[in-house]
């Protein structure tokens, strides 16, 4: 129960940041904003206003989006390596926000006591339907969308935006869309999380952790593909399992695996795999020279 | 009397967040190569003055001296191992890299030196004031500031006027045009991101004077360093250090209004100079 | 040629960009002081084979030759240093600083090289009776320049590396002609101290005009080399337009 709800967070949250950082040139170390604004939310409307916390997370996934709006007005104006410590910035201002506020609790959280009114079994089937509706939002809708007629626009903008705007695509407003549909789906992840984890409280909601989630997983298993994500969420989640009780050690390989990846294989796991067998299961992804040129 | 004392505190503040966000403008605003572990390596140097200071009893001046060669050299592997495999074209890569680099180091130190948060005896010059027109403003905080002048005054002209300062600006405008004209490139960027993390070595020294070092503080450090870069204007040296003393007030200010917002209202005041102007309270518009 | 020993060589050059060959086999040479032009379509691969030269591609260690030593794919900024400097297409200056700040990066690199310890020919004083403007203009940032003085700073920047091998880009790409006619008038003035030049250009006549000899490139291949004055214009378009071109 609680991997499967684990498991299918991860896949939702590293393809949301798939889909910005791989196809929307869009790298943020705070997405985690989203996850905790999304989590309280639900928090919120369950305890102050009595609604059911399975209808709840479907509501919960608004406050993120339309936080995204005026967010994305501010970070626009930073690009590349500044946009991600902005993204950084306002998720901390998020947290410092929330820790502050007595309406939430501030900074010791708050407990979900409406889950108690279900049976183990009403639990079980609530959390996997969110889980399988999560999976099926973020992946099946990613897939939904790179088939669509704005594929062709994503991909051209991930391998050349510069390219691409000169090609008719509008790449600003590609850009705001899909940097506010990303938070709506890290949203609706971190709703179902917390939902599952009955507890929510500032320093886990709105950690950098969930940043390093993402650029672990996306790295590791291939940016720019769906596979790759896939890939990357299981080598994640089996090693979390594996060797998660190693603690420091293992977040230290963990960074090092990054470092690595980042600077001798780009393309992940699944960039190697492809290169080789020159398979691809959803075919979104087109593959384009990158030389040098 | 209240708020002009914690003005007073803000701008002295500031003095130490000008020299975090020394290295950061010359690395982020120059070469344009970000860094996420930035605020990490200032942890790590602190904590190896710390450890060096008490294991062979140096007071912290010498504790600097040992600083600056180790942080130099940490720096220019840092380029040479790093991110000279990861610049040109798109900085996915390097951010990527350093931020992996940033949990590694986190982690790293926080099994050889455990959670806890240390500091560096000063032997009495943490508490020493003097009295200047009847608010006490210690003499640790002054000299902070001092340095943090000295060593912006230091860059700027380096960066203005010296043959160094000259290739690194060409080299980080066109790498391939500085080469045609006898530029080695990934020297000059060796050299550059020695020198801004030999300067994490003196304010790493500062840092662990005047409050506690622990491994997890390495983040903050960075946030407070980005967004003084980033009030300021980037590439502007004097830019970034007048960025991190608006930082520095905004932050004694909140702070002194509500202990909890201090930090909130640095980020606030960040947010503000993106929403109205973007480009930086001294950009150079280049 | 009756030049005997060439300063800069190619044998067989091969070279392209990551999968994409853009240089089939080209041989070339240039004797000291002497001026060749290099003439082709777009896409010829004329700045390709000066980008090899100049160590901005990769290639192998034998294909060039300098002063007969073999310096194929050695790094750009050592190219500098042996005394081969270049011009870039676009003039690739650095924006943000000023004439002189971009002139002095040359001044300094030279500086620091040993070879050029005694009686550097070219001087900050020299260049400026070169191009006189950029005495007037040595305080201001170079985007502020119009194309042709930033074309001057631009070969002032190579001269001051001390070349005896100077490339040259499309030198009157996006110039008027008046200007181009003043830029083009000091070439000879640099090939008078004994620089060796090569010049890639669009407008043929001009490339013949100016060089000694001429080469004229198609698809990666080497088409036709000779004197300039004795190349007659059918065998040049043959040259530049292959043998079986269409009617233009």
């Amino acid at each position: 129960m609680r991997w499967m709800v684990e498991l299918s967070c991860y896949l939702a949250v590293a393809q949301m940041w798939n889909l910005l950082a791989g196809y929307g040139g869009l790298v943020s170390v705070g997405q985690q904003a989203f996850i905790g604004i999304a989590g309280y939310a639900l928090f919120i409307l369950s305890i102050r206003f009595g609604i059911n916390p399975f209808v709840g997370v479907a509501l919960a996934v608004i406050a993120p989006a339309l936080v995204a709006v005026p967010t994305y007005a501010l970070l626009h104006r930073l690009d590349g390596p500044y946009f991600a410590i902005g993204t950084w910035v306002i998720a901390e201002s998020f947290r410092l926000l929330t820790t502050n506020m007595d309406f939430v609790n501030g900074g010791a959280g708050l407990t979900l006591r409406a889950m108690t009114q279900f049976s183990a079994q009403e639990r079980a089937i609530g959390m996997t339907s969110w889980s399988a509706a999560l999976i099926l939002i973020t992946v099946g809708g990613s897939y939904w969308l790179l088939r669509s007629r704005y594929g062709l626009a994503l991909a051209a903008m991930r391998d050349n935006a510069i390219a691409a705007e000169s090609q008719g695509v509008n790449v600003k407003r590609l850009r705001f869309l899909i940097y506010v549909a990303a938070a709506a789906g890290t949203g609706l992840a971190g709703a179902v999380y917390y939902m599952a984890q009955l507890r929510i409280s500032p320093v886990a909601a709105y950690s950098p952790k969930w940043a390093s989630v993402c650029i672990f997983i996306v790295m590791v298993g291939g940016i720019g593909s769906i596979e790759g994500v896939l890939i990357g969420a299981l080598i994640y989640f089996a090693s979390d399992r594996l060797f998660g009780e190693y603690g420091t050690t293992y977040l230290i390989v963990l960074g090092i695996i990054t470092l690595l990846v980042a600077i001798f294989a780009r393309g992940g796991v699944w960039g190697v795999v492809s290169r080789y067998v020159g398979v691809s299961i959803f075919s979104t992804r087109r593959i384009f020279a990158r030389g040098d040129a | 009397m209240q708020w002009l004392d914690a003005l007073i505190q803000g701008i002295l503040l500031g003095g130490m967040y000008a020299q975090y966000a020394l290295g950061m403008t010359l690395m982020f605003g120059v070469m344009r190569i970000v860094n996420i572990a930035h605020g990490d390596l200032m942890i790590l140097l602190a904590l190896v003055g710390i450890s060096g200071s008490a294991m062979f009893g140096v007071g912290p001046f010498l504790v600097i001296v040992l600083l600056i060669p180790i942080g130099a050299l940490l720096g220019w592997a840092l380029q040479k191992g790093i991110l000279n495999r990861v610049i040109g074209g798109d900085e996915l890569p390097s951010l990527i890299a350093t931020f992996g680099l940033s949990v590694a180091l986190q982690n790293l130190m926080q099994q050889i030196w455990s959670a806890d948060s240390r500091s560096l005896p000063g032997g009495g010059l943490e508490s020493a004031s003097v009295n200047v027109a009847g608010v006490y403003i210690g003499v640790l905080p002054l000299l902070v500031l001092a340095t943090a002048v000295g060593l912006t005054g230091g860059l700027d002209a380096m960066l203005r006027f010296s043959p160094f300062g000259r290739a690194l600006r060409a080299a980080s405008v066109d790498s391939e045009a500085a080469a045609i004209t006898g530029v080695n490139p990934r020297a000059v960027y060796a050299t550059a991101t020695a020198a801004a993390v030999a300067i994490l070595g003196i304010a790493a020294v500062f840092q662990s004077l005047r409050a506690t070092v622990s491994p997890a503080d390495g983040p903050a450090q960075l946030i407070y360093a980005f967004e003084a870069v980033i009030i300021g204007g980037m590439g502007s040296v004097w830019g970034s250090f007048l960025g991190a003393i608006v930082l520095g007030i905004a932050q004694a200010i909140g702070f002194r209004a509500d202990p909890g917002w201090g930090i909130l209202m640095g980020h606030l005041v960040f947010l503000l100079v993106l929403a109205g102007r973007p480009q930086g309270l001294m950009s150079r518009n280049r | 040629m009756s030049e005997a020993v060439p300063i800069l060589s190619t044998h067989g050059l091969v070279a392209g960009y990551g999968d994409f060959q853009a240089l089939f086999g080209v041989d070339f040479e240039i004797a000291p002081g002497e001026i060749v032009a290099l003439i082709g379509a777009n896409g010829a691969g004329k700045s390709t084979f000066l980008r090899a030269i100049m160590g901005l591609l990769p290639s192998r260690r034998d294909m060039i030759r300098f002063d007969g030593a073999p310096i194929g794919g050695a790094p750009t900024h050592s190219m500098v240093g042996r005394g081969i400097t270049m011009v870039p297409e676009g003039r690739r200056l650095f924006t943000g600083m000023t004439v002189e700040d971009n002139l002095r990066v040359a001044m300094d690199c030279a500086r620091s090289s040993a070879r050029r310890s005694e009686s550097a020919p070219w001087t900050i004083e020299r260049l400026h009776e070169l191009f006189p403007i950029l005495a007037d203009k040595r305080g201001t940032p170079v985007e502020r320049l119009s194309g042709g003085q930033q074309q001057m700073v631009a070969i002032a920047r190579a001269l001051l590396g001390q070349p005896r091998l100077l490339l040259c880009d499309e030198l009157s790409l996006g110039l008027a002609p008046a200007v181009i006619r003043d830029i083009y008038r000091s070439l000879p003035l640099i090939s008078a101290t004994g620089t060796a030049m090569i010049l890639v250009e669009q407008d043929v006549g001009l490339a013949k005009t100016t060089s000694h000899r001429l080469y004229c490139m198609l698809e990666g291949r080497m088409t036709l080399t000779g004197r300039s004055e004795n190349l007659d214009q059918a065998a040049i378009t043959d040259a530049y337009f292959g043998s079986h071109h269409a009617v233009a």
